[in-house]
């Protein structure tokens, strides 16, 4: 068992030795593997970073009611009542023109800008929340409010955050397909290499069949190439990707400040990483089994 | 020991190498293969390492049926065999030290007993000097020799030479034999292909002559 374990290790070694010893071509095949891995990676932690805060914009879908600028106050209770009776409505907010011209002047440092101006430009308006978070039922409803007299037009606040969890999970699904296809590109981009080594090592391995040299044996330092290939590349990509959120967090975190959120990509966790590299190398060594399985065939004797 | 028991041997294509053999070899019998090209002598000793399998009958290697194991337990019967390839099989991509390592690679031997092994294998056919050569700078006879060496080099059973002084001087012809004779000694059971028989008669030693896939009378 210690011989078995011993051996292993020296096939582990010799292969990492003879990766990092590869001619120039070979060490450019690996770096295009791992630019082609980083970026589903890249994706799926845009996707995994702003998934909470996207969560939460369409967790609370408000639909705003604007009323015509010529609403009177009669119109505005109209609404109110009828927004009141109204079994799909949990709960209402009224904004009077005047408290949202104060508002925005607060919000903008724009002091003064109401004596400056005739008259108010800026609607009444009620926000509502709705009792149902279903996005069929939302848009009934939508449309149903916009329906009321006096109401210039009734705006899904939570539209365009809807909008943008679809987005996401357009982005995810891409990621799913961009990792799938990458991974099969993987096992056939390793498949290849180890069906060169084989075919350049040809002769060796035909003296060692012909002395006693098991399939296991021969097989074990093309697995192993193949494993350490699949890491490196896992690695490499990895590397990208940190570099790359780390670049890009600062001019992420400003934006996200413009609209009062706080928002940051995260990089792999551990077990992350782990469970990444673990794949690669699980789909290398695939790779290079079926060439090894193929070409150790055609090599006699069998 | 190596019995063959109505072993016959057909390749694809329908060419019968090999008819309805049997005789047997004792351990650390010295036995000569004669015949002329063609006669089958190749194919018995590949039978006998489990290279080629027989088509039908039986083939004893060491107590055990080579017609009965799996093809994935061949190897492993090569392990206790020292084979010398008719066409050499050197690989000269690498120095003859490293070709002579490579059964011991096989077997897992440990790393620095290994390289004590090769020297002693290399000294034995008096290719110690040459170590770190490239085994294209040698000669026909030092490339017959590493062949030997590589043969040996994991102290097999069974020592299989296929015409190993082909191609050799009387005199360097008859230092290869003494070579196989000394392994012979030390208990080895050693069989020698070659077609020119003059050289096998003056060794006393049994001769098995084929001719067309059987016994020549
Ligand atoms: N792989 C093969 N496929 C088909 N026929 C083969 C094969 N190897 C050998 N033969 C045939 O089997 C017969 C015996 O061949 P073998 O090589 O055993 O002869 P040999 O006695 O070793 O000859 P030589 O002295 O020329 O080496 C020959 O007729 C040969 O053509
Ligand atoms: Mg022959």
């Amino acid at each position: 068992m210690k011989h078995f374990l011993y051996l292993h290790l020296l096939s582990a070694r010799q292969a990492l030795v003879k990766i990092l010893r590869q001619p120039f071509g070979s060490l450019l095949s690996l770096l295009m593997l791992s630019v082609a891995l980083a970026l589903p990676l890249a994706l799926y932690l845009g996707v995994e970073s702003t998934q909470a805060w996207v969560g939460k914009l369409t967790a609370t879908p408000q639909i705003s009611l604007f009323m015509e600028l010529s609403a009177e106050d009669a119109d505005l209770a109209a609404v109110k009542s009828s927004l009141a009776g109204n079994p799909k409505v949990k709960s209402v907010s009224f904004v009077s023109k005047a408290e949202a011209l104060a508002g925005l002047e607060k919000r903008n440092g724009l002091d003064g800008l109401a004596a400056d101006l005739d008259s108010n430009p800026l609607p009444d308006a009620f926000v509502v929340t709705p009792v149902t978070l279903e996005p069929g039922e939302l848009d009934m409803l939508q449309k149903e409010l916009s329906g009321l007299p006096m109401v210039e037009s009734a705006q899904f606040d939570a539209s365009w955050a809807k909008r943008l969890y679809g987005m996401v999970e357009l982005v995810r699904h891409l990621t799913l397909f961009l990792g799938a296809a990458l991974g099969l590109a993987l096992v056939l981009v390793t498949h290849n290499t180890i069906r060169m080594q084989i075919l350049a090592h040809r002769d060796e391995i035909e003296v060692s069949k012909l002395i006693g040299a098991s399939d296991n044996f021969i097989r074990r330092p093309f697995l192993y190439h193949a494993l350490w290939q699949g890491i490196l590349a896992g690695l490499i990509a990895w590397g990208l990707t940190s570099w790359l959120v780390a670049t890009a967090n600062p001019a992420v975190r400003e934006f996200a400040q413009l609209y009062n959120e706080r928002l940051e990509l995260r990089t792999l966790t551990a077990f992350e990483l782990l469970a990444m590299l673990a794949a690669t190398g699980v789909l290398a060594m695939l790779g290079a089994r079926l060439a090894a399985n193929h070409h150790l065939r055609q090599i006699e004797p069998h | 020991m190596i019995q063959f028991d109505q072993v016959t041997k057909r390749y694809p294509g329908g060419n019968e190498a090999l008819k309805n053999l049997s005789f047997a070899i004792d351990s650390g019998e010295m036995v000569f293969l004669a015949g002329h090209s063609g006669a089958g002598k190749s194919t018995l000793l590949k039978l006998i390492a489990g290279i080629e399998r027989a088509t039908s009958g039986g083939v004893l290697v060491n107590g055990q049926n080579l017609s009965k194991l799996r093809p994935s337990q061949l190897p492993y019967v090569r392990q206790h065999i020292g084979l010398v390839f008719q066409d050499h099989k050197i690989l000269f991509d690498r120095p003859v030290f490293d070709n002579v390592m490579l059964p011991l690679n096989i077997i897992g031997f440990d790393r620095r007993d290994a390289a004590k092994r090769v020297r002693a294998a290399l000294d034995k056919v008096g290719l110690l000097g040459k170590e770190k050569a490239m085994p294209i700078h040698l000669s026909g006879g030092e490339q017959q020799r590493l062949c030997i060496a590589r043969a040996v080099v994991h102290r097999p059973s069974i020592l299989l030479a296929d015409e190993p002084s082909a191609n050799l001087d009387r005199a360097y012809a008859l230092d290869i034999m003494e070579l196989f004779k000394s392994f012979h000694q030390v208990g080895v059971t050693v069989v020698i292909s070659a077609h020119d028989e003059t050289l096998m008669e003056d060794y006393g030693r049994r001769i098995i002559r084929l001719r067309e896939g059987q016994f020549a009378a």
